[in-house]
């Protein structure tokens, strides 16, 4: 293959040519394909000649850790995946990807994980052959699991000594009684000390989850797309059907005010977390749609709450806000470093007069126009490699089955009104529904 | 046939207007709807006064975070919202960068409060202090309080640098920071600022005639170019030599590293690169440092090498174009250990960096890792942005477009060079060493006692692993008392 090493990556020259007052927000064409067994794949044809960007997208995450005391292992699992199979042993594995010069890794949330590539599109076949076989033939032996156990401890250190990790593992512990988010992802320190007791686990979660009908293949770039079906289907087609259903518990509403503190051992300016339960992502309920542009009203650098605390008094060093995107209810989450420990309760009542506010006064109609072309321009500014657009498609699948509700996302926020706002603000932003932690230096 | 055509839109060229000194690197892409510019000054933290430590980094952030003379910060934010355009910035040893993107649709706006940013900054007191306290608070919260293997990697920079430009900080130090008045940051504007100085690089779909107007806008800017800084060598290390960070935390993160003479543009650079890459490459499993400290024995989350001043961009796997250095530094990143294995850890990693420098790499891995980066090497440019940065630092270091000569040194290489570039560029006697850790002082105790350092298993592993660690636990290291400074973590980066 001695022009492939002549292989000239020409950037997207031409394709992304984004018309943005268009319908649809996402401007490429997605080819959806369900094989026999249940198996999704996903492509988008992109312009980036000779590179494509492989995705396989497992709808599990730390979500799906329902069983007490085995938080973390939808992320353990991750690792274990690249510990080899009968055909291709790690080592193999790995030298395979090496000759390729792949950018190969990994990914766990709390509701998916994502094994993702980027390589030359002449390695389509090969990576089709090495992701097929280690979804359907992984095989490790108790030993490397446990060494692997290791290396998460390790994962968990790295994270350790940065106070984010305490504040939403306080934050998500205090505001969930029930359901799995109760838990971050890595999960809970006591969980992971008894990873290397888990073996026989490890095997029941990827029989359960690592499945044909729970997962996609994504592909984006430079391929054919008839050869891509067939080789699928060549090297996906044996995968069997699992029926696993878990049965996540549901968090019951949050009934009174909940108020955490973490003494933080160390040197450290202070931090303020502040958490309200909300819904689930959705495509169909303006109110969802409604509390992400109250993340811009309230959080962007052009917020009046942003201007005042950040740039006026300065009395923060950052401030931020937002509802991720979950499968479940989850938390929009406030955090704010802050630069004296006297300021904490002057910062925490200038966002509660911000979100008392936007209760009772509407926006006005230009601000929202000025949201909505944010949140447009912001988008289209992400689709400039294939690997971001195959995050993309992978993420919108994850959440509903079809990536297509990107579109369908884009279009409800199109008719977002000041009324829904504040009817938003009104129901969700609320003292009993909300949780609030501090972190401030151990006194001595 | 397509390709050809392609090529040949991609037209990229450097253009000079007649009065006008400003350098203009163009990546001209006609259908790309994103454009971004990228303004690169050749002033950085080498050209901190001393005593104000942080100058480079404070003026900056004055013209990337503030205002213009018609615009106020909180304006220019207004205005770049609906568009969702960005202003970003970097600063380094050498050069600092000033970062655009916006949407095409909003290009000629968006320009005009670009150039402004940079021809006519505001340098309001208030975004002053602003931006100070955001320097003051990544040195006292973000690296010292809530990043072990920053701290310890930026710690590193400073020990090796020792009594050099390179000393300084990018980001200052406390007390340098609080010594900078307003008046010190529009002096340094002023002598740094001018045309020979900058470069204006920008990628996308663009009107060509923007690029007329970039040259005289920025002729705007005083003519000439100060004087470079000279680099002395840095000084000799002496054995190893050790930097404790005492801190409360519950692991311990290594840095470990020494100058080495060579850049990119230097051909034995692609040598090491191969070297390097075998050794440690940064997140992936190919390294050997990877593979036996995490793989085999799951002692951390991962173990890389760099054979230039390394910063990832973003989540990615790749560096940040234009942080080029003319003096660079091999390096070892280990990532945080259990703290009753740190001892163990450092053995190993520079047991295997002996092993490296002594036996050099096998035929078969010098061929397996030069196809890796022939082939990698061509993902570093995912996006016009990044490719624009590459092409920049290529004009700086004065070689070809970095990508391509890659392409054409790699295969010039032998087993051979790999070796004797190693043998004459890497060591394992005389290295300077961080680490973040608990009880520093009885890490150092256990270091210069060279007493074994077992480590435990929770499951069996292979004999092999079992007899090399026999080796590792009593590997000598010449630790000796007087190569050791324990500080507390406050008077990092302190002054």
């Amino acid at each position: 293959m001695q022009k492939m090493k002549k292989l000239v990556i020409l950037l997207m020259l031409s394709i992304l040519n984004l018309a943005i007052s268009q319908n649809k927000i996402f401007p490429f064409k997605i080819n959806k394909v369900v094989l026999e067994n249940g198996l999704t794949v996903l492509s988008v044809p992109f312009d980036s000649p000779g590179i494509i960007a492989y995705y396989t997208v497992v709808r599990a995450g730390s979500r799906n850790e329902v069983e007490p005391g085995k938080s973390g292992f939808a992320h353990f699992f991750e690792h274990m995946m690249f510990r080899g199979t009968d055909k291709y042993p790690e080592q193999v594995y790995n030298d395979i990807l090496k000759r390729l010069g792949a950018d190969s890794n990994a990914f766990t949330t709390a509701d998916w994980t994502a094994y993702h590539i980027v390589a030359s599109s002449d390695a389509l076949e090969t990576i089709i052959d090495i992701e097929s076989d280690r979804f359907m033939n992984l095989k490790y032996t108790v030993e490397q699991f446990k060494t692997e156990a290791g290396a998460i401890l390790g994962e968990y250190n790295k994270s350790a000594s940065s106070p984010f990790l305490s504040i939403y593992e306080k934050l998500q512990d205090l505001a969930f009684t029930t359901h799995t988010y109760k838990h971050t992802t890595i999960g809970f320190l006591k969980d992971i000390l008894d990873m290397p007791n888990q073996y026989d686990y490890s095997l029941q979660f990827f029989d359960r989850y690592y499945r044909p009908e729970n997962c996609a293949i994504v592909v984006v770039g430079d391929f054919d797309q008839n050869k891509l079906i067939e080789l699928v289907k060549k090297y996906y087609g044996s995968w069997k059907r699992g029926g696993y259903k878990p049965d996540i518990p549901v968090e019951p509403p949050q009934t009174e005010e909940k108020v955490g503190h973490i003494a933080w051992k160390g040197k450290t300016l202070p931090y303020l977390a502040i958490a309200y339960h909300v819904p689930e992502f959705s495509t169909k309920n303006i109110e969802r749609a409604s509390i992400d542009f109250i993340s811009e009203l309230l959080f962007s650098k052009t917020a009046p709450l942003y201007q005042k605390l950040v740039i006026e008094k300065q009395w923060v060093d950052f401030i931020q806000g937002e509802a991720p995107d979950r499968r479940d209810p989850f938390l929009f989450v406030i955090l704010a470093r802050i630069k004296r420990n006297d300021l904490i309760d002057s910062v925490k009542n200038e966002i509660f007069n911000a979100i008392e506010e936007l209760k009772t006064k509407p926006v006005s109609k230009e601000r929202l126009e000025q949201v909505k072309s944010y949140l447009k321009y912001s988008f289209a500014m992400s689709l400039d490699n294939p690997n971001s657009v195959a995050y993309i498609v992978g993420h919108y699948f994850q959440l509903t089955g079809d990536p297509e509700s990107v579109n369908e996302l884009y279009s409800l926020y199109e008719k977002v009104t000041p009324q829904d706002i504040m009817r938003a603000v009104q129901k969700y932003f609320t003292k009993e529904n909300r949780t609030i932690v501090t972190l401030t230096e151990e006194e001595k | 046939m397509k390709k050809i055509v392609l090529l040949m839109l991609l037209a990229v060229m450097i253009s000079s207007a007649k009065n006008s000194e400003i350098r203009i690197k163009e990546l001209y892409s006609p259908n790309y709807p994103i454009i971004t510019f990228r303004v690169m000054i050749e002033t950085g933290s080498i050209n901190d006064p001393k005593g104000k430590e942080g100058l480079n980094a404070l003026t900056i952030l004055m013209l990337a975070q503030g205002g213009t003379k018609e615009l106020t910060y909180k304006e220019i934010q207004e205005k770049l919202y609906p568009w969702a355009a960005r202003i970003n910035y970097q600063f380094d040893k050498e050069v600092s960068v000033i970062i655009g993107e916006v949407h095409r649709d909003h290009l000629e706006k968006f320009y005009k409060i670009f150039s402004d940013l940079i021809l006519n900054p505001r340098f309001d007191e208030q975004d002053f202090k602003r931006n100070k306290d955001l320097l003051l608070n990544y040195i006292k919260a973000t690296i010292r309080s809530g990043n072990d293997e920053e701290l310890g990697k930026q710690a590193l920079v400073w020990f090796i640098y020792e009594n050099h430009p390179y000393n300084s900080p990018e980001f200052g130090t406390v007390q340098g920071l609080n010594n900078i008045t307003l008046e010190d940051v529009k002096n340094f504007y002023k002598k740094h600022f001018t045309q020979g100085n900058i470069v204006f690089g920008i990628a996308g779909g663009y009107p060509k005639k923007l690029i007329q107007k970039i040259k005289r806008d920025f002729a705007k800017l005083p003519p000439g170019k100060p004087e470079q800084v000279k680099l002395p060598e840095p000084e000799k290390i002496n054995g190893l030599e050790f930097l404790l960070i005492e801190k409360e935390t519950r692991s311990t993160a290594i840095s470990f590293g020494f100058p080495i003479s060579i850049n990119r543009s230097h051909k034995d650079f692609y040598s090491l690169m191969i070297a390097n890459s075998y050794f440690g490459e940064h997140r992936t499993f190919n390294g050997i440092l990877m593979q036996k400290i995490r793989g085999q024995r799951g002692l951390n989350y991962g173990d890389y090498s760099y054979i230039e001043h390394f910063v990832q961009d973003g989540g990615s796997t790749f560096p940040v174009p234009n942080i080029p250095r003319r003096q660079q530094y091999f390096s070892v990143w280990i990532r945080p250990v259990e703290n009753k294995n740190r001892h163990f850890v450092l053995r190993q990693a520079i047991r295997e960096l002996e092993i490296l420098v002594k036996k050099g790499l096998s035929k078969e891995d010098f061929e397996s890792t030069r196809e890796f980066l022939l082939n990698y090497s061509k993902l570093w440019v995912q996006t016009l942005n990044r490719r624009l940065g590459y092409m920049m630092d290529s004009d700086w270091y004065g070689i070809e477009y970095f990508i391509d000569k890659i392409q054409k040194e790699l295969p010039k290489l032998t087993v051979d060079d790999v070796n004797n570039a190693i043998r004459k560029y890497l060591n394992f006697e005389n290295i300077k060493i961080v680490a973040v850790t608990k009880d520093a002082k009885s890490y150092m105790d256990d270091l210069i006692s060279n007493k074994p350092s077992p480590i435990t298993y929770v499951s069996p592993v292979a004999q092999s692993i079992l007899d090399e660690d026999k080796i590792i636990q009593e590997y000598k290291l010449n630790a000796k008392p007087e190569s050791f400074k324990i500080i507390p973590v406050d008077e990092v980066f302190e002054k």
